[in-house]
Parts: C-alpha cells; sequence; structure tokens
C-alpha cells in the first residue's frame, strides 16, 4: 500500500478546522435571523390553521357546490382561503432563503459543507482508500452528511427555520472530534480492507446524517408542542419568540416523519450490507456481535416508531418518545459500543 | 373458503416458525473460537447384521514405518480398525485394552490395525513403545484415509473403532474410548457369527 | 365477514361500533357522508354489543385478535429490543466463553441466577424465542389474511363517484363549455394517462391509484417470514466448524480433523463435502513505523486443496475478506499465530516428542504468544512445559516483551514440570492448557531460548530443543443453504419497504352536469388515505389545475380543503386502532378519513347509489 500523503493530510486537518469555523458562523447567523426577522414566517399557513381550528365540524359541506339542489346549510363563516397548487407549499415563501441574515446564514452552511466535504476527499487521497476507517473520520463524515441532508430539507420543504438547531449538534460534534478523537490519517486493517467498506459503512453514513436531522425535527416538535399545550392551558409561553418563526406542530411532525421515513430504508439496507459483508469475512451473516445487536435493536425501535404512527393514540409526542429512544440507541450504537464494548467491530483506533 | 386458505397459511406459517425457532441455535449460533478441544465428543457402540454391513473401502498407505500395508492383505481376517492420535486422552486410555486384545485374540484370526490422525511419527512411534502396541498403524496426517470412509461408516470422533469381518465388511463400531470388554463381546459376535456360517 | 353501512366486505373493525370507538369515521362512511342527502355526522350511536358468554371459541378469536392488533406488534417490537439489550451488555458464550468465565470469578453470587435466566446465551434462550415467535405469529396472522383481501379487492372496481364531492376532504370546482360527455371524456383520459384505475358511470367518473403500497407492505412482512424460515432451514441443513492449520499440514472435511464441529439437526458426516486443504505458508506484513506500527497490513494464506479424494490440486491464496468456497462451503480466514517447534528427547536419548505446538497470541500489538507442550510418551515421567513465544523479543525494564508481531528475534521462554500430565486417564483436555495438578515443577530456571538453544532437565529426565518455529492460520468453515433465500428475503423486503413508503393511496372523482347558465359544471374530489406525509393537496391541486386548462374551464371554487386540517392518516394499516382520546371532538381533523381504518382500498358500495 502506497505511503500516506502528508501535505494532503495536512490540508485536511486545516480545511476541517475551517468547517467548524464557518459553521459556527453560520449557527450565529440563523440566531440573528430569528432575532432580526420582521415579517413571520409561514404565517399565512398558521392563521389558515388557528382559523380552521375554530370552524364548527358542521360547516364541512359548507363550499357551495352547484350540484344541490338546496344550500346545505347556514354559512356563518366564510369559507377556508383557496389552497392553489403553488400555495401547497408553505403559503407565502419562496423556495431560496430571503432575508440579510437567512441568506448569509444559508452562504456559509453551503461554504462550510464544500470546505467539509473537500476535508473528507483530501484525507482520502492521502490514505489511498475510502475515508472512513476510524472514529474520527467516521463522525467527520456522518456530520458532513447531516449538513448536507440539512441543506436538502431546507431547499426541499422550505424548512430553513430548522438550520440554527441542525448546526448546533453538528458543531459541538466536530469540535469534539477534532479535538479529543482525532487520528491522523493511515492505512486500514486487513479486515477493513474490502469495497464493502463503500458500500455497507457510506449506506450508515448516509442514514445517521438522516436520522440525526430527523431527530433535531422532532426536538423541536416536541418543543413546539409543548408550547401549544402551556398555551392551550391558559399559561404564557416561553419560548414565545422562537416560536413566531417556527411553523405549527403538524409541519414539524410531518417534517420529522418523512426524514426518518427516508433514513429508515436507507438503514435497513445498511443493516443487510453489513450482513453481507460480516459473511465475506468472518463466515457468517450474523453473529449477534454488539454492533449487530445494537444495530438491530435501533431498526426495532424504528420499526416501532413507524408502527406507532400508524397506531390510535401513540401518534402525536408518544411516536416523538419513541424515535428518541432509537435515536439514543443508534447514538450508542455509533459511539458507545467502539469505545466500550469489545467485539469484532473494534474499529475505534483510538487508544 | 379464502378466510380457510388464510387459516392454514397461518397454521404452516406456525409451524415453520416454531421449527425454525426450535432450530434456536440457528439464531443463537455465533462464531464459535476454537477453545482447544481437539476432538469432538460422541460415543456410542453401532452393531450391523450381516445383512447391512457396507464394505469397507480400499485403503492402500504408507504406516509409521515407512512400508505399505493395504487392508486387502487382511481379507480373512477379522480386522479392527482404530482411529488414534498420540495427543488424545481417551486413546491413552485405551491404547493398554486394545494392545491386550490385539495380542489375545492373534491366534482366533483377528488382526489390529491403527490410523493414526494428525500426528507426527516421532511422537505416534513414542506413544507404541510407551504402551507396547505391537501391531502397525497408518500415517495419516492428512485425513485421507479417514476420508475414504465416508460414504460408509465414518469415524465420528477421535478415537474410534471399526470392526471389519473376514469378507472386508464393516460390521461395528465404537465412538469414544473402547473397553477391553466392549470391545471384546464385539469380537465374540462377529468371530461367531461368521463361524456360525454367515453369508459372504 | 360482516357488511360495513355502505356493504362490501369489512372486518368487524370497520364497523361504524369500531368507528364509534375510534371517534373518527373509516373510509366508507366518508363516502357515505358525501353521498347522503343531508348533512350530519355519519351513522353514529350503534354500540357495540358487549360481549356475554363467548364461549371457547370466542375467547380464541379474542385472543387471536389481539395478537394480531397493531399494539401487540408494537409492544413486542419493544419487548424484543429490550430482550436483545443484555446480548451486547453481559459477556455471551457463543462469542467470548473465556469472557463468560471471568465474569464468573468477578460476579460469584450474580453470575448463577444470570446463567440461570440464560442471560449468558440470550439469543438461543427461550424466552428470547418466545418473544421472536409471538411477533412473527402477529405478522403472519395479520399480513396472510390481508394478501388474500388484496388479491380479491383488487379485482373490483373503483366505488361509485359520492353525490357530494365537495364533502370530501379536498374538492375543487370549474365550469367548461364542453357538454357533461365530453368533460368527462377528456377528464377521463387524462386520468387514465396519470395511470388512475377508472370507472365511469351516469355522468360520473371514479378512479383510484395506489395498490402498489398495499403490495409493497405486504411483500416487506411476508418477505420478514421468508427471512426467518431461511435462517431456520440453513441452521437445520448446514454446519459450522473451525479448524487451526499449522504451516505444512493438511486437513480433510470430516468431524474428525475439525477443532470444532456444530452440525444442524439433519446434517450427518456423510453430507460433508470431502474436500481436502494444504496450508503451504502463511504471510503477514505490519506498519513498520510511524504511528500505526504494529497494525497489520496484509494477511495471506497460501493454500492448495482438491474438491475430492484424487481431484487435481488447485492453490488459492487466502485473505481476509477473499474466502475460498468449495462445493458450496466457505473456508474463511479468521485468525493467525505462530507456533514453535520443539524436539524432546528422553534422558536416553530418544526421541519422545517432535513438532510445531500452536501458541494463542495473548497480545495484538506484539503477538505474545502462550501454549503449552504436553510430552505425555517421556520416560521416566510425563513431560509437560508452559511458556511464552516471543517474535521479537526485546528487554523493557527488565521484562522480556515482543515489540513487533513479525518473527525478526524470536524467543521461547518455558518453565519445565514432570509428572501425570492426567491425559492416560482418559477426559479430554484443552490441549492450551496444562494441567499441573499431578506434576512437579523442576528446577530449571526459565530463560529465553532462541533457535537451536535447549532445556536441559535436571535428573536426566531429558532435553527439550527450540528447533524452529512456524505459522498457523484458524478457518471458519461454514456451510449455509439459507445463505442465498435468506439474502433473497432481506432484498425483497427491502424493496417492498421502499414501494410502501414512495407510493400514495388516493381516490379521485368527477362528476359533470349541466349548469344554470348553459355550460357544464365539473366538481372534482379527492381523498388521500396513508398521507401521514403529506403532499396529496399539492398533488390535487395541480390534478385539478390540469383538468381545468385541458378543458378551457373557468374555475367556480378553488381547491377546498374540508376541514382545514390535513388529514392524519395512517402509514402502515395494519389492524384495528385504539380510540383516539379526545380527537374526535376537538380536532377538524377527526372528521377526515381515519386512519387505523383496516379496509386496504377496498369496495364500498354506495348506500343509496344513483
Amino acid at each position: 500500500m502506497p505511503a500516506i500523503n502528508p501535505s494532503l493530510a495536512d490540508a485536511s486537518n486545516a480545511l476541517v478546522l475551517t468547517a467548524v469555523l464557518l459553521y459556527a458562523l453560520a449557527m450565529l447567523c440563523y440566531a440573528c435571523d430569528f432575532a432580526f426577522r420582521k415579517e413571520r414566517l409561514l404565517a399565512p399557513e398558521k392563521e389558515a390553521q388557528a382559523q380552521a381550528k375554530a370552524k364548527v365540524p358542521e360547516l364541512v359541506g359548507a363550499a357551495a357546490s352547484a350540484t344541490t339542489a338546496a344550500p346545505d346549510g347556514p354559512v356563518s363563516t366564510p369559507p377556508p382561503p383557496p389552497v392553489t397548487a403553488a400555495a401547497g407549499r408553505a403559503a407565502g415563501t419562496s423556495r431560496w432563503p430571503t432575508g440579510f441574515w437567512l441568506r448569509t446564514a444559508f452562504t456559509l452552511t453551503c461554504l462550510g459543507v464544500l470546505t467539509h466535504v473537500a476535508d473528507i476527499v483530501a484525507r482520502g487521497f492521502a490514505e489511498h482508500r475510502v475515508p472512513w476507517g476510524n472514529m474520527y473520520e467516521f463522525i467527520a463524515a456522518i456530520t458532513c452528511m447531516a449538513v448536507l441532508v440539512m441543506i436538502a430539507v431546507s431547499v426541499r420543504f422550505r424548512a430553513y427555520y430548522i438550520g440554527l438547531f441542525v448546526l448546533l449538534p453538528v458543531v459541538l460534534s466536530l469540535a469534539v472530534d477534532v479535538t479529543v478523537v482525532y487520528t491522523p490519517a493511515g492505512s486500514l486493517v486487513p479486515a477493513l480492507n474490502s469495497y464493502w467498506i463503500a458500500i455497507h459503512v457510506t449506506a450508515m453514513i448516509v442514514a445517521i446524517g438522516l436520522f440525526l436531522v430527523g431527530t433535531v425535527v422532532t426536538v423541536m416538535y416536541l418543543a413546539a408542542d409543548r408550547n401549544e399545550r402551556r398555551l392551550a392551558a391558559g399559561l404564557p409561553s416561553r419560548i414565545e419568540g422562537l416560536m413566531v418563526h417556527l411553523p405549527g406542530t403538524t409541519v414539524l411532525d410531518r417534517l420529522a416523519y418523512r426524514t426518518i421515513l427516508f433514513a429508515f430504508p436507507v438503514w435497513t439496507f445498511g443493516v443487510i450490507a453489513g450482513a453481507i459483508w460480516a459473511d465475506h469475512a468472518w463466515g457468517r451473516y450474523w453473529g449477534w456481535d454488539p454492533k449487530e445487536t445494537w444495530s438491530f435493536i435501533t431498526w426495532i425501535v424504528y420499526a416501532g416508531y413507524l408502527h406507532a404512527r400508524a397506531t390510535g393514540g401513540w401518534r402525536g409526542r408518544r411516536a416523538a418518545f419513541i424515535q428518541l429512544v432509537g435515536f439514543g440507541c443508534l447514538l450508542f450504537n455509533v459511539i458507545g459500543i467502539n469505545l466500550w464494548v469489545t467485539g469484532l467491530h473494534s474499529y475505534a483506533g483510538m487508544g | 373458503m379464502i378466510r380457510r386458505a388464510a387459516v392454514t397459511l397461518v397454521a404452516t406459517a406456525a409451524v415453520v416458525l416454531t421449527a425454525a425457532g426450535c432450530e434456536g441455535g440457528a439464531i443463537g449460533q455465533s462464531t464459535a473460537l476454537s477453545n482447544g478441544q481437539s476432538f469432538v465428543s460422541g460415543t456410542g457402540t453401532t452393531f450391523l447384521d450381516a445383512a447391512r454391513r457396507p464394505k469397507a473401502p480400499e485403503i492402500s498407505a504408507k504406516t509409521l514405518t515407512g512400508s505399505r500395508l493395504s487392508l486387502s492383505h487382511y481379507r480373512g481376517s477379522v480386522v479392527v480398525l482404530n482411529f488414534w492420535g498420540s495427543w488424545c486422552g481417551p486413546c491413552r486410555a485405551e491404547a493398554p485394552d486394545l494392545a491386550a486384545l490385539a495380542s489375545r485374540y492373534r491366534s482366533r484370526g483377528v488382526r489390529f490395525l491403527g490410523i493414526d490422525i494428525q500426528d507426527n511419527p516421532a511422537n505416534a512411534k513414542a506413544f507404541m513403545h510407551t504402551f507396547r502396541v505391537t501391531y502397525p498403524s497408518f500415517n495419516d496426517p492428512g485425513d485421507e484415509i479417514a476420508l475414504e470412509f465416508r460414504q460408509t461408516v465414518p469415524p465420528a470422533a477421535i478415537p474410534t473403532t471399526l470392526v471389519i469381518d473376514r469378507s472386508g465388511r464393516i460390521a461395528a463400531r465404537i465412538v469414544g474410548g473402547a473397553t477391553y470388554n466392549g470391545l471384546k463381546a464385539l469380537l465374540v459376535k462377529v468371530l461367531g457369527a461368521h463361524a456360525a456360517g454367515a453369508s459372504q | 365477514m360482516s357488511r360495513g353501512p355502505a356493504g362490501g366486505n369489512v372486518r368487524e373493525a370497520d364497523s361504524p361500533a369500531a368507528a364509534a370507538r375510534t371517534g373518527e369515521p373509516s373510509e366508507a362512511e366518508v363516502l357515505a357522508e358525501a353521498t347522503a342527502p343531508e348533512p350530519g355526522s355519519p351513522a353514529a350511536g350503534v354500540q357495540a354489543p358487549s360481549p356475554s358468554g363467548l364461549g371457547l371459541i370466542g375467547w380464541l378469536r379474542w385472543a387471536w385478535r389481539q395478537l394480531t392488533s397493531m399494539r401487540t406488534a408494537l409492544i413486542l417490537l419493544f419487548l424484543l429490543a429490550i430482550a436483545s439489550v443484555p446480548g451486547p451488555v453481559l459477556p455471551q458464550e457463543g462469542i467470548d466463553p473465556s469472557a463468560v468465565t471471568q465474569y464468573y470469578t468477578a460476579h460469584p453470587a450474580l453470575a448463577p441466577i444470570l446463567n440461570k435466566l440464560s442471560l449468558f446465551n440470550v439469543f438461543a434462550a427461550p424466552w428470547f424465542a418466545a418473544i421472536y415467535l409471538l411477533l412473527f405469529l402477529s405478522l403472519a396472522g395479520c399480513v396472510l389474511p390481508r394478501t388474500f383481501r388484496l388479491a380479491g379487492s383488487a379485482r373490483q372496481k373503483p366505488p361509485r363517484a359520492p353525490r357530494y364531492l365537495a364533502r370530501l376532504p379536498l374538492s375543487a370546482s370549474y365550469a367548461t363549455a364542453l357538454t357533461p360527455a365530453q368533460a368527462l371524456e377528456s377528464g377521463g383520459r387524462k386520468l387514465a394517462g396519470k395511470r388512475f384505475r377508472l370507472r365511469t358511470g351516469d355522468g360520473w367518473i371514479s378512479a383510484e391509484k395506489g395498490y402498489l403500497r398495499e403490495i409493497g407492505n405486504l411483500l416487506f412482512h411476508i418477505a420478514l417470514l421468508a427471512l426467518l424460515a431461511s435462517v431456520g432451514l440453513g441452521g437445520i441443513f448446514g454446519y459450522k466448524a473451525n479448524r487451526l492449520l499449522v504451516a505444512g499440514q493438511s486437513f480433510a472435511d470430516t468431524p474428525t480433523a475439525l477443532d470444532t464441529y456444530h452440525p444442524g439437526r439433519l446434517v450427518s458426516a456423510t453430507d460433508l463435502a470431502p474436500f481436502s486443504v494444504t496450508l503451504n505458508n502463511f504471510r503477514a506484513t505490519y506498519v513498520t513505523s510511524g504511528p500505526e506500527q504494529n497494525q497489520p497490513l496484509t494477511f495471506n494464506a497460501a493454500l492448495s486443496y482438491n474438491r475430492s479424494p484424487g481431484d487435481p490440486v488447485q492453490h488459492y491464496n487466502l485473505q481476509v475478506n477473499r474466502p475460498l468456497v468449495i462445493d458450496g462451503v466457505s473456508i474463511y480466514l479468521i485468525g493467525h499465530g505462530y507456533a514453535p517447534e520443539f524436539t524432546v528427547t528422553d534422558g536416553a536419548g530418544k526421541v519422545v516428542f517432535s513438532g510445531a505446538v500452536p501458541f494463542i497470541p495473548v497480545d495484538q500489538s506484539g503477538l505474545t504468544s502462550e501454549g503449552v507442550v504436553k510430552v505425555s510418551d517421556a520416560s521416566p515421567t510425563q513431560l509437560g512445559f508452559a511458556g511464552v513465544f516471543l517474535p521479537t523479543a526485546a528487554d523493557e525494564n527488565g521484562q522480556l516483551v515482543s515489540v513487533f508481531p513479525a518473527p525478526l528475534q524470536p524467543r521461547v521462554s518455558l518453565v519445565s514440570y514432570a509428572g501425570n500430565l492426567g491425559l492416560n486417564s482418559g477426559p479430554s483436555q484443552s490441549v492450551y492448557q496444562l494441567d499441573t495438578s499431578g506434576m512437579h515443577r523442576l528446577a530449571v530456571a526459565p530463560r529465553p531460548l532462541s533457535v537451536g538453544q535447549s532445556i536441559t532437565l535436571p535428573n536426566r529426565e531429558g532435553k527439550l530443543t527450540f528447533t524452529g518455529y512456524r505459522q498457523w492460520i484458524s478457518l471458519a468453515i461454514t456451510h449455509d443453504p439459507g445463505q442465498l433465500p435468506a439474502l433473497i428475503s432481506a432484498l425483497v423486503a427491502l424493496g417492498g419497504l421502499i414501494l410502501s413508503f414512495m407510493v400514495r393511496r388516493r381516490r379521485v372523482f368527477l362528476r359533470a352536469a349541466a349548469g344554470p347558465d348553459g355550460r357544464t359544471i365539473v366538481d372534482f374530489g379527492g381523498l388521500a388515505r396513508s398521507d401521514a406525509a403529506g403532499g396529496f393537496e399539492v398533488e390535487f391541486a395541480e390534478l385539478a389545475e390540469e383538468l381545468r386548462t385541458a378543458q378551457d374551464g373557468v374555475t367556480q371554487a378553488g381547491v377546498t380543503k374540508a376541514g382545514g386540517d390535513e388529514p392524519e392518516t395512517s402509514q402502515d394499516d395494519k389492524s384495528p386502532d385504539d380510540p383516539v382520546p379526545a380527537a374526535a371532538g376537538t380536532e377538524p381533523g377527526g372528521s377526515a378519513p381515519s386512519s387505523g381504518n383496516h379496509q386496504a382500498l377496498g369496495p364500498a358500495e354506495d348506500a343509496n347509489g344513483e
């Protein structure tokens, strides 16, 4: 195997530090956006929600229909605002961020993720291999994936409000990763030296990035839900300043759900790919190795989450808690197993 | 009708599941590290009637002393074939009994042969010296002779003792350490049955 | 099979009684409400008769319904997750037996209790099996009847269009100059172009789409059943074995040659593929400098093998991640180590032992290895030696350690014993452990031997010479006929999962009638099931727009949401749900199509048709 390229390795280190800096600055700008933004984000939809709540169920048939002979009933309140195709997506918002602070924040995020990607690529070239072979590289890849997912979700669902909350754990993890977990560029042990690392570990990285964003949004949903319940009980809201800029619980819940929905098949594929690789390397596709067992537990908990969403009485908060438990299992799977439990998966590369 | 089909299918699924679950080893199995146990445990004596005896394979190989020997050379005698190794505890335990039976029944037309498995010739010779084993043993470091028996009565563990009748058919097998009386009883049976005019 | 208010085949849970329990109307009821001439709540007030005197069959049926309900599935899923937790937390017999032994010594009081509860072998424990068997039974009991129902309903046509489309969750209306027949025809063509299944009637079209979702869902769950069956079958008809092979040695695939052998229930020795494998040599390379020094880089075992006695010999380089497959049996390189070679002569100078003895690595960095030599045929007494082999021996603070895993400076240091090894009495012993209970230590100080050096034992007991060293590899030999079916099941499950997540079920209806001013009024309504992820409004609005522009229509009423809030429908219907507490009255979402409704796009015959 050719030797490690020191200049590229150094470049990679410099790039990751730059990325952390850019993310931190972006976080600041997101916060400033919350603080200084004048117009309310997604206000029309929230107003429609509030109006709809006030309606009496009997007015379901209030919209005039030319096919009925007689009017359906007294029309005492105006019908809800029409939903056009364009307004179906968060009425009143454009695809791209508006406002100085938000635009700056988004630009900084994109710059940061580009630097981050460049860091990973540089490290890969320095080591002449796929750059996820130990804990440091793994966490760097996961955080990069999380930011990429965040950007995609922001643009696709006009959900720029998640920026601050997603970047917070990203910056923290990356900072810890670069300082405490850091291992210099090196080569792979023979057991990891297979093309399967590009399949299995990559799938896991993608899934974990998605789950991370989903969890952040779930936490946001729980906070918003708690806020709503306080308001409903007549208590003053503690986080009103933040809540104005966030959409209602339904939107947050649905956003979290869609993210998890996307992540689950990817995680399933990652587990299957891991089983195929395990069979290739160790002679059996499933051996209840600690990491295998915990990824199985994580999968079961998320399957439980999906089933819970389909069960009455488990939909809102309870499902969200299940999701948090699932993410807890996932965190233990990623970090705890490598650090504290020895098994066939002990490739953390940490002393 | 659809309901009945559904019920049947579910019942079948239940049976399959239970079978799979009872193979609880399948779910519970994982990589077993070699723990140093160098032979497979398992004991038992099997005696086969004349009609059911499979023909012993043709074995021609070198002995520990370097000379060539073949099993067919002993057609007409009852042959006791003992799979052993100098490293194996139960083989050492049964060795005195085998040596005693070998000398006692030689005159009655019984010949003892050993098959030394995965062993070093020097160690094997030291073993034979210790236990005063006078009969020859094939040297089978690569399990080739053991493989020859795979279609008939394969050795399931070390030690395994096979008794082959005068026509060259495998009449009995002892898996695990043989005892003096146990093997003697088998020899009497095989010798006696044939003397009473059993089929060729 | 009872018939619901709108007719058709519905399970008991879809009756109005169940609807009253859950507080949410079934799809049939939404359609029924849209057809009823008077507005108002659905046919509620029908209370479920409380069961009295069920009898055995009734109780069994009740138990079965509980088992196959979604809530039980949830509970069992979480039980399975919790039950799996002790596995990685406590040492397991199947993975690391020595760790289990250590646990016993560390926790002498607790360990036997844990052992009784099978916590040292969690995944083979009967209670673990009970949980996943119950889960799969619940799964089978729900999925299989649903499959039949899907097959049945797929052959049936979409339901008739309700009379008052404006009462559907999403509706729109526009006027067009075309005649009703023309409007319907053009609308029908558009919908058919979008792959909707159509049913036309007098002045209306009913269209539906999205059966693939249920197919994907069922495929996923059935594939899980198949996966379990494959694992079970593989366990019954397959086997696993291990073998440690020193360079120069060969072995064949027969039980006597395998160190450990775990056959499935229906596997006999005659089923084993009769191959032979020889290890010619083994080479490993390691990182020589830098922060990763001592880390292994490559392992390569040069093997020769033949498939059957007499077949031509073939060669193969066995490496980690590169197994050898012979006749469906896979051979994997699991580990490696050193086997120092010794020659022991007795007091008379006769050779009583000669050969390589595998030593087991205890330190991964320098591959310091421990082992024993048992000379059972030494005279006058049996001899035993226990010690270490150091591939690259160096003195570190007065202690001898191995600083590099390659054999650059091999040394052996042994403690000598004489007495009774305990082998002659019969019970099996580990070849890596010396039982010194019947032996006494000889007064020879252990000193590191290099190749060629010897230990001379006192009292003319003999001499041990360290003559050289070889390397050994450990192999895992597995035959699993259930492996390929398991893989296929897993991939099919993944495909079904993706399908069920991506496809949405929806129904749209079109009505065209002559309007007051001579133009045709076209009503368009739609409802979605399983739309918890949202997005149907957008699709509906786009569809309405397309139809309108295709017919040059003028909007009479824009796309309206009845109820205002997003219908929260289920993702993965399995069976009747629990009542949604307080949701029916306060949230307008309660009037939207239900989640939990078990009916899979079933037919709902129009109660008061046309």
